[in-house]
């Protein structure tokens, strides 16, 4: 490609444009407006509760000692805010609704590529530990069931606090899920409600035989650690919230958003927030702080409480086998998400293009599942990473602020534009989402900080050297592709709209 | 050379005889009727029970081919039919053994009863067949009458796109050209179901959908440049939210016949159905033509 006659700044600041901005035929038919209050709420609460809080007290309570209840608090105010303002962006930016491409049409190239770069990192990173913690579980089950465990050197990466020489249960379970995603499985709504129940369900059990250990000792000395624990702990626990802005971006689907879905994200931050603070609760009365820390509990750390309370093995069977079911489910879904956004990239020229390469057999990026199969996997297997969980926080709160403070900057410039649902109260609320983004920022470790600056770095110099030469922009087509020059193409005829025509009889499955 | 229909009365309806009529009048040939009945024992028996067995299988093909032949006679005059029979432990082995032993073009069988009308409905038989056939085989929709032009009007080719499947729209161009019936290639495009992971949004399935469309186009332009068809083929690439709806999506007319084509395994040239090639023919509104890889 020859080289752009647009100068550097413009180059980074131009904008992926929104009218144009495509939406293929497959959503047309199935964005009704058909979605209620309550099923957004389930929705919402099936996309958040995941696997963050099997495994997020363990870090976060020796932070925060007891006060780790005001984290959750703390985290749930920073998370509902920003998905209020996540759902304005979704209805007002018609593009596919990731946070990248709302950066990319309200911010330009060049913050479009940051936030990348945060989605890379809280990807890659939340698969990784979270296949981490699956292998927990799973050993702990096995322990329970047979009383046999995988040996150490197998369950460990080899920098870990005992080393091992590769995580093979991680591993596996990222292969597996490379596999069910090249072959175009995805978790149906129904799969997805069962997860849901299942998820909330041990976690009531779990809620239900801790408070049988109730001690309110154990609350002794609750603001000892300070504010500064708390937030601390609150950046570890942003995680467990993430996924509540699926809410938003179901917008077109929603029977008068306006109403709604400021309702179903409040909801399902209530539903969500006290099932956690719940788990919190109870776990605290069992034990003290400190022990939360403990190496017994690092791994499958809910499972061993529940044991050292009933003294048999059943109830933390029944939870560690809910924890690797869905978790299982839970890598499928991130995992999906990273090839999803990686696939975008690739589409508008920012990253090689075989990256956005279809396999025809298949239907899915299979070049694209396969790299970030094998980058997870390494991570996974060899690297431990449950210490920079909060990467993954981090990667979130930088997208949720930009988001939020995109909202403002499209109020400002284009005030014109059709906005099914604004956010209320602006423009306080939009500030004060970046401002709670900002506080449970602030409670990061400064480690973290280094891997997320040098993440974002990392993404950015490719930009300057690759991206911003290849970008999709550059050919000049409108809608940001770059037309094929194979001749005769203009002979296919694209059939869009599924026709209401029935050769012999309708199918049975039709109304 | 004949075409080969699989009957047998009380199952699946006449819909094969149908299809297999109009098949053997659109390539100009004999149609043979197939009738696989169970085989009686070998060794004798006390009492001869075994006999009064033979006996059913007999009265079973004779009844067949009775039916057959009423059937025939109102739609199928003028060609040469004949009936065979087949003593075989399954329906499915004996149709191979037949399809062995008459060489025919095509082998053509009715949907199972179970599904709606109008669907193609695989059976337990047609579907060892799918997975064995050394022929062309040929599936009608359960309830199938025949079209009312009375024979073929088009032939549509399935295309994904891959060169293992190249030899489908070669072939089909090649019978359409030999018939004198216009040709369409489709590449069908479904859309993946959506998952709903943290900041991708619910519509991230649909820029692979169109990804893959747009690759689709460049693949069907191509043909028309490499010259494997004709200029008058018509070209489509059909998407939907899921295979019936492509399937419905893709404008099917009276007379239509859809070709999909089965990948070669263990490099025996037979028909050998993929999952995706299952999804096709499950979905068709037509009879479907499966040709071995």
């Amino acid at each position: 490609m020859t080289a752009p006659p647009l100068s550097l700044s413009q180059q980074l600041w131009r904008r992926r444009p929104v009218a144009g901005a495509p939406v293929a035929h497959g959503a047309s038919d199935h964005l009704k407006r058909s979605i209620g209050t309550f099923q957004l709420t389930l929705f919402g609460v099936g996309a958040t509760v995941g696997t963050g809080i099997f495994f997020v007290l363990s870090a976060a309570v020796p932070e925060a000692g007891p006060a780790v209840l005001v984290s959750f608090v703390l985290a749930a105010v920073a998370a509902g805010l920003s998905a209020i303002c996540y759902a304005e962006m979704a209805s007002s930016v018609p593009v596919s609704g990731s946070t990248y491409s709302y950066a990319y049409t309200t911010m330009g190239e060049f913050v479009a590529m940051g936030v990348a770069a945060c989605l890379l990192l809280e990807y890659g990173v939340s698969i990784s530990a979270v296949a981490v913690g699956w292998s927990g579980y799973v050993n702990k089950l096995l322990d329970n069931l047979f009383g046999w465990q995988l040996p150490q050197s197998l369950t460990s990466a080899p920098w870990d606090a005992t080393p091992g020489i590769v995580n093979l249960p991680a591993v596996l379970l990222i292969g597996m899920c490379m596999l069910l995603l090249i072959r175009g499985a995805s978790e149906s709504a129904t799969v997805n409600s069962i997860m849901v129940l299942i998820k909330l369900g041990v976690l009531l059990m779990f809620i239900v035989i801790a408070l049988t250990g109730f001690h309110a000792d154990h609350f002794h000395g609750f603001w000892d650690k300070g504010l500064a624990g708390i937030t601390t702990a609150a950046s570890m626990i942003f995680f467990s919230f993430i996924g509540l802005d699926a809410v938003s971006t179901a917008g077109d689907e929603v029977k008068d958003p306006q109403k709604t879905m400021p309702r179903a994200i409040i909801a399902a931050l209530i539903v969500v927030t006290s099932f956690y603070i719940l788990v919190a609760f109870a776990g605290l009365g069992t034990q003290d702080a400190a022990e939360f820390g403990s190496d017994e509990q690092a791994e499958a750390g809910l499972s061993v409480i529940l044991e050292k309370i009933t003294g048999g093995t059943w109830a933390s069977t029944i939870l560690a086998a809910g924890a690797v079911i869905s978790i299982f489910s839970v890598t499928l879904v991130v995992m999906y998400g990273q090839t999803r956004i990686l696939f975008a990239m690739g589409r508008d020229g920012l990253l090689p293009s075989m990256f956005a390469k279809v396999n025809p057999r298949s239907m899915t990026p299979v070049g694209n599942t396969i790299i970030v199969a094998v980058a997870t996997a390494i991570l996974a297997g060899f690297i431990p990473l449950t210490w920079l969980l909060d990467a993954v926080s981090i990667g979130t709160l930088v997208a949720f602020i930009t988001v939020s403070v995109g909202v403002i900057i499209l109020r400002v410039r284009e005030p014109n534009l059709e906005r099914p649902f604004k956010v209320p109260g602006y423009p306080v609320t939009p500030v004060l989402s970046v401002l709670a983004c900002a506080a449970v920022l602030y409670g990061l470790r400064w480690q973290t900080w280094v891997v997320f600056g040098g993440c974002v770095a990392l993404v950015l110099l490719f930009y300057l050297f690759w991206g911003r030469r290849h970008s999709a922009l550059n050919a000049g087509g409108a809608d940001g592709y770059i037309p094929t020059a194979v001749p005769g193409e203009d002979d296919v005829m694209f059939v869009e709209e599924p026709k209401d025509h029935h050769f012999v009889t309708k199918h049975k499955d039709e109304p | 050379m004949t075409v080969a229909v699989g009957y047998l009365a009380g199952k699946s309806g006449r819909s094969p005889l149908y299809l297999g009529a109009e098949a053997a009048r659109t390539l100009k040939t004999s149609l043979t009727v197939v009738t696989v009945v169970p085989r009686p024992w070998m060794t004798p028996s006390l009492g001869r029970v075994d006999a009064e067995y033979a006996e059913y299988a007999e009265q079973l093909a004779a009844n067949s081919a009775k039916q057959a032949q009423e059937c025939l006679d109102s739609i199928a005059s003028g060609l040469e039919v004949s009936y065979h029979k087949v003593a075989h432990r399954s329906t499915s082995g004996g149709l191979l053994e037949a399809a062995t032993e008459l060489e025919p073009e095509l082998l053509i069988l009715g949907s199972a009863s179970e599904g709606s009308l109008g669907q193609v409905v695989v059976g337990s038989t047609a579907d060892r067949l799918l997975h064995s056939s050394p022929v062309p085989m040929a599936i009608a929709p359960r309830g199938y009458r025949g079209s009312k032009a009375g024979g073929l009007t088009r032939i549509t080719a399935a295309y994904p796109g891959t060169p293992d499947t190249l030899h489908v729209v070669e072939r089909a161009a090649a019978l359409g050209e030999r018939l004198g019936v216009p040709m369409r290639v489709i590449t069908f495009a479904v859309r993946g179901r959506t998952m709903y992971p943290p900041e991708v949004g619910l519509r991230t399935e649909d820029s692979i959908l169109e990804q893959l469309a747009a690759h689709a186009r460049e693949t069907l332009a191509q043909l028309k440049t490499d010259g494997v068809v004709g200029k008058d083929v018509e070209l489509q690439v059909v998407s939907g939210n899921g295979w019936d709806d492509a399937l419905d999506a893709a404008d099917w007319q009276d007379g239509d016949l859809l070709a999909i084509g089965t990948s070669p395994v263990g490099g025996i040239a037979r028909v050998f159905l993929g999952s995706r090639g299952s999804k096709i023919l499950r979905h068709s509104p037509v009879p479907v033509l499966v040709l071995p890889g």
